[in-house]
């Protein structure tokens, strides 16, 4: 009877509490990769968080000042692994500007629709393993059985399933066979009936709408004080997308599509459903570009007749520094080279969406529930190939 | 704006320390002076007219005679960017206990402190006033600034050697496996540590197959 008062009694003087701290990672599921976070706990609610990166730091920027211009390209995909397409583009675009040279019109609609579907195949990769974050297992498989189209349609012109170094400075590596674009746009009708299924899987699932609605808010201030960009930026109301605002290929100028935005649909503007659901509307927008780009690409060259003598000759681009922004799935990559004359770049620099997005997670934490940062590191979307490069 | 109007803008404030606009690079620069750093970007995301809402980019680049720190700042509200640049010339001497100093921005845009940070861990920058100015990718305990032109790279690391000189296993040659001269005396321990990585059969070029020509690989490794 004692015993069961001094639990009723309001206050506990005698009950021994102390500020926890807890590691989350390095080597956790949830933390997509290395990602090292310290946090410091009261019971369940986390009152302070420290994120520890540079577990996968593989030096690609000192072996950008050691290697030729294009020989760089297949670092690249390494960094954002899951979009190496995206990376490509990026760095071919970098150089060619330093150079003054564009690619052939074929080219660049072939670098579209290559960009557009592997953004496809990130976000899927994004959808599934937030499904296995939140604890639903099965909208895994469904992402990884579409994901598989888009690495065979890759793998076609490339013949890379992941790492396809096939985008280059002056344009692409080789045409593509005669039945690819069929076989695009057959995957683009099969994909758009299955992407219905991943909305009643997962979308409008109640346990996932809980779990995610009013979870990890982020405001537009804390967006453009903290650098971020793509979905996690779209998710908070800000409608721009550099494929429309600032098209880097021309191609984008000639499509038509939509920047989705987040409306706070759930909840709260800003939250993790919204990030999710911002992701889920841009796979279909790039069905859209593809269809459109499928249709409307012309004939020709698609290798910069100049730039082939750079595959025997290293590239030498006159003394300067060029800084370009491409849309990667994950918000806005930059590649910023100075060159001095030389056949390597004396720095290569590399802005990496997920690093902008990651650094936002400090301030996020703090207040929420332990289980509810498992669902925001989550929402971010990060690679951590790409945050420590 | 483009960069002339928004550099005719930035003049017209009548802040101290703002250079010439640089185009003679592929992309134009305005050089700034480090003490007005924080005055020029805190102007330069509040005025209504350049609303640069965010620093895209902190870059520090090692150069012949200087140090460049430069800022991608750019604005979604009116679709252009402007890169700032610190200059920090190198002193004469011995260069590898040089850290120059900028001031943080990071209280101006929160996305600088990491990049700061970072350009701190490579490159050896300091940035005056920052919140944590700590190493971000590299572990703390990690010796000089891999991106710096002069810096050395190290032979091991936590008592793990790096192989720097190591023979690719395809390049070496397993046929002429070099037999123990005398066997081991009685009471060695089994336990011994390993050698150093230079000092090993195969590092350094082919399997020595006599014990007189171990003189030249010496050398190597005095130059190592």
């Amino acid at each position: 009877m004692e015993a069961l008062e001094m639990y009723t009694t309001d206050d506990r003087t005698d009950v021994y509490t102390e500020e926890l701290k807890l590691n989350l990672g390095p080597q956790h599921p949830s933390t997509h990769g290395v990602l090292r976070v310290e946090l410091k706990m009261d019971g369940e609610i986390i009152t302070g968080s420290r994120s520890d990166i540079g577990y996968l730091h593989r030096c690609a920027e000192k072996i950008g000042e050691n290697v030729t211009y294009l020989q760089f390209t297949p670092y690249t995909d390494r960094m954002d692994y899951l979009a190496s397409m995206n990376n490509n583009l990026a760095w071919s675009l970098t150089v060619e500007k330093l150079l003054g040279v564009e690619a052939p019109e074929r080219a660049q609609w072939l670098r579209m629709i290559c960009a557009e579907l592997n953004r496809i195949a990130s976000h899927l990769i994004a959808f599934g393993t937030y499904g296995i974050d939140i604890g639903a297992n099965t909208p895994f498989f469904y992402a990884f059985r579409e994901r598989e189209s888009i690495m065979e349609l890759l793998e076609r012109p490339s013949g890379a399933r992941m790492l396809y170094n096939y985008i280059q400075p002056g344009g692409v590596r080789r045409d593509v066979d005669e039945n690819w674009v069929d076989d695009v746009l057959a995957f683009c009708d099969v994909f758009e009936r299955r992407w219905a299924e991943y909305n009643t899987l997962l979308t409008n699932n109640l346990i996932f709408i809980k779990r995610t609605a009013n979870i990890g808010i982020v405001t537009k201030e804390m967006v453009f004080d903290n650098g971020a960009g793509g979905p996690v930026m779209r998710g908070s109301g800000i409608k721009w997308d550099l494929r429309r605002d600032v098209p880097y290929l021309k191609p984008y100028d000639e499509v038509e599509f939509d920047v989705p935005v987040g409306e706070g649909t759930h909840g709260t503007l800003g939250d993790c459903w919204d990030r999710y659901w911002v992701r889920m509307r841009e796979m279909m927008e790039s069905i859209r570009i593809i269809r459109q780009g499928c249709k409307a690409m012309p004939g020709g060259e698609v290798m910069e007749k100049g730039m082939k003598k750079m595959y025997k000759t290293p590239l030498k681009p006159a003394p300067g520094e060029a800084y370009v922004r491409c849309e990667n799935p994950r918000g806005e990559l930059g590649f910023y080279v100075v060159s001095e004359g030389g056949t390597s770049p004396i720095r290569c620099r590399a802005r990496g969406p997920s690093f902008c997005n990651l650094s936002m997670l400090d301030s996020l934490l703090p207040g929420t529930m332990l289980a509810d940062a498992v669902a925001i590191i989550g929402s971010l979307d990060i690679v951590l190939g790409e945050v420590d490069r | 704006m483009n960069e002339q109007q928004l550099h005719q803008k930035l003049r017209a404030t009548g802040l101290a320390g703002i250079g010439e606009l640089d185009e003679s690079a592929c992309d134009p620069f305005v050089v700034v002076e480090g003490d007005s750093l924080v005055e020029v970007c805190t102007f330069l995301r509040d005025d209504s007219e350049t609303r640069m809402e965010m620093c895209h980019n902190v870059t520090a680049t090692e150069r012949e005679g200087s140090i460049e720190v430069a800022y991608h700042l750019c604005s979604y509200e009116h679709h252009h960017s402007l890169t700032l640049k610190v200059l920090l010339p190198k002193p004469e001497g011995d260069l590898t206990d040089w850290h120059p100093s900028v001031p943080s921005i990071a209280g101006v845009y929160t996305s600088a402190n990491w990049h700061e940070r970072e350009q701190w861990d490579l490159l050896g920058v300091r940035f005056s006033d920052h919140p944590d100015h700590r190493r971000i990718l590299l572990p703390e305990e990690w010796i000089g600034h891999p991106l710096r032109k002069d810096y050395v790279y190290p032979s091991s690391h936590g008592g793990i050697p790096l192989e720097l000189d190591a023979v690719p296993l395809y390049e070496r040659d397993e046929t002429t496996e070099e037999t123990p001269s005398e066997p081991r005396p009685a009471g060695t321990p089994l336990n011994q540590p390993p050698s150093e990585p230079s000092k090993r059969p195969h590092a350094g070029g082919k399997a020595p197959p006599a014990p007189e020509k171990k003189a030249p690989k010496a050398k190597k490794e005095g130059d190592a």
